[in-house]
């Protein structure tokens, strides 16, 4: 596969000069996020999520499965973040990278090890039977800042999602099919999002939100945060050699509350408008109930 | 002859990285496919004398399998066919193919852990990858064009043929058709599942040429093309053209 092509040093020094004079290549200011745009598609649990050119495409699925021999009590919960050639030639199938290693590692102590999805609700009967939540995430375009659009797509398809009802009577078991019965929601704790900040110069003192791909490949270090709207945070992680002063850092985190505050009301306000436009069609099911039922 | 499905849609450039891209919906399915070629092939792939065309399908929820490198195999051979290999050697024509909406049954609860990927989906894989080509400007002996058809047999009486089934209509079909044809008319591909006589892939291939190679429309009337969508069903070749027409133009605006 060819390698994905290093900025010539000319271009590093373009970008580094420039952000040393406080300006970005594409006029933000350093706090600022690239025009993020959420979208749900037709079924339940797709979430699509534009960052600039970056493009993430999340799917939740849910089957019934056996329980883990060592959790007969909780159901099972997996993140799957495969890179394809889509996202950049440089990437193989099957060959994952370190981009994808630390984009799955990240949504994973994010979303699954914070605790936003209840697995214990996904149990059906201990030990034997419990739902297997999966949410596939296809990085369709990557210009930087995969892990914060992915950890949104992620979260907002799980939180559009609804698994198929079931019933337990006298210990017989039926799932119904959506056509029986009208789907329910996870059962969702909290909303957790990454904010990822990228530093730049000797000692990392210029920090800037959201860095395109350009800027992701000059930084000297990045540090992912992941919290809630009530400020709890998931998990921090520092990537890249150079330190950083702690106070910068600090700063940082006050921002990402912020962010995470914006963030977490896109979702809410997206996930109302989708509702509103679903119940139009439910409204009309009511109507001519004899044909669903 | 029955259709079931909206008129295809199309976008093409979706994708700002890749050399080509399409978004390519029809009939429940949503495909976007991104096209980088000609790159440099890696050694196992390579060859002295022509270009390799790689075709990645990736299903929208779970771990593609066999089904998916099946589906892979079958569009690579019929685009080989399609791309000028000759004039790459040593060179790779890399599509990918992410399968984004595929209609549900609604009256079953599928398995989704394993994908597998309907029978059906092929005409719009097709789709995508010719879109995609074309948008990534491979060089090309021929355009293509593709459709699925469904043979029900009724209890008595000539079997009626479904065009673009449903899910549904596939899980009760007697037999299941997907054929492709180049812009020159020449069958590109036959695939078929299920219990058929010949006189019924006659009767499928007529309708999917009837389908996929229809010369231009006469312009007569609005009423005579508004009649001919009626009962004829969808063009696609009329649909491909149409969609690289609008692009093109949009492209060169500015002049």
């Amino acid at each position: 596969m060819p390698r994905e092509v290093d900025p010539s040093l000319n271009e590093k020094q373009f970008v580094t000069q420039a952000l040393e004079e406080n300006l970005r290549l594409d006029g933000r200011e350093f706090d600022q996020y690239r025009p993020l745009e959420l979208t749900f598609g037709e079924q339940y649990g797709v979430a699509d999520v534009t960052l600039g050119k970056t493009r993430i495409l999340a799917k939740a699925t849910a089957e019934v499965t056996v329980p883990y021999a060592d959790r007969p009590l909780d159901g099972i919960f997996t993140i799957a973040t495969e890179l394809s050639p889509m996202t950049s030639p440089s990437f193989e199938v099957n060959r994952p990278t370190e981009t994808e290693v630390l984009l799955s590692r990240l949504l994973e102590k994010t979303v699954r090890r914070s605790g936003a999805l209840d697995t214990e609700s996904l149990c059906l009967v201990a030990g034997q039977k419990c739902w297997s939540v999966r949410v596939d995430v296809h990085a369709l375009s990557h210009d930087g800042n995969l892990t914060d659009a992915a950890c949104l797509a992620v979260v907002a398809a799980l939180r559009h999602f609804r698994k198929p009802d079931t019933s337990m009577d006298a210990g017989v078991l039926t799932v119904y099919t959506p056509a029986e019965r009208e789907p329910v929601p996870l059962s969702w704790l909290h909303s957790p999002f990454c904010v990822t900040w990228s530093f730049f110069g000797e000692e990392g003192e210029t920090a800037v939100l959201d860095a395109t791909w350009l800027e992701e490949q000059v930084r000297v270090g990045s540090c992912t945060v992941s919290l809630n709207r009530h400020g709890e945070i998931c998990q921090i992680a520092k990537l890249g050699g150079t330190p950083v002063n702690a106070v910068v850092l600090l700063q940082c985190t006050g921002v990402a509350l912020a962010k995470v505050k914006e963030f977490d009301e896109l979702v809410d306000r997206r996930l109302t408008e989708d509702l509103k436009r679903r119940d139009k069609g439910g409204f009309m099911a009511e109507l001519r109930a004899e044909n669903d039922r | 002859m029955t259709t079931t499905a909206a008129a295809p849609e199309a976008a093409l450039g979706v994708l700002p990285r890749a050399d080509g891209s399409a978004n390519y919906s029809h009939a429940g399915y949503t495909v976007t496919g991104s096209v980088n070629g000609p790159i440099e092939a890696q050694r196992r792939d390579e060859h002295a004398y022509e270009a390799h065309v790689d075709v990645v399908i990736r299903p929208a929820a779970g771990v593609g399998g066999t089904r998916e490198r099946h589906l892979e195999s079958i569009l690579q051979s019929s685009l080989t066919q399609l791309i000028l290999v000759k004039n790459f050697p040593r060179c790779l024509v890399q599509i990918v193919l992410q399968v984004e909406d595929s209609p549900e049954n609604d009256y079953v609860n599928t398995k989704l852990v394993q994908a597998s990927l309907n029978f059906a989906i092929m005409p719009a894989l097709m789709q995508t990858a010719v879109l995609a080509l074309l948008s990534a400007g491979v060089p090309m002996r021929a355009t293509a064009t593709a459709t699925a058809i469904a043979v029900m047999r009724q209890e008595e009486g000539a079997p009626t043929l479904v065009v673009d089934p449903s899910t549904r209509a596939i899980e009760t079909a007697q037999s299941a058709h997907v054929l492709a044809f180049t812009s020159h008319g020449g069958l590109l591909l036959a695939e078929s599942e299920g219990d058929f006589t010949v006189k019924e892939w006659d009767s499928v291939y007529d309708t999917a040429r009837e389908i996929c190679c229809r010369s231009a429309p006469t312009k007569e009337g609005m009423e005579m093309v508004l009649d001919e969508e009626a009962t004829r069903g969808p063009d696609m070749r009329q649909f491909l053209q149409s969609t690289m027409e609008a692009k093109v133009a949009k492209d060169l605006h500015w002049k």
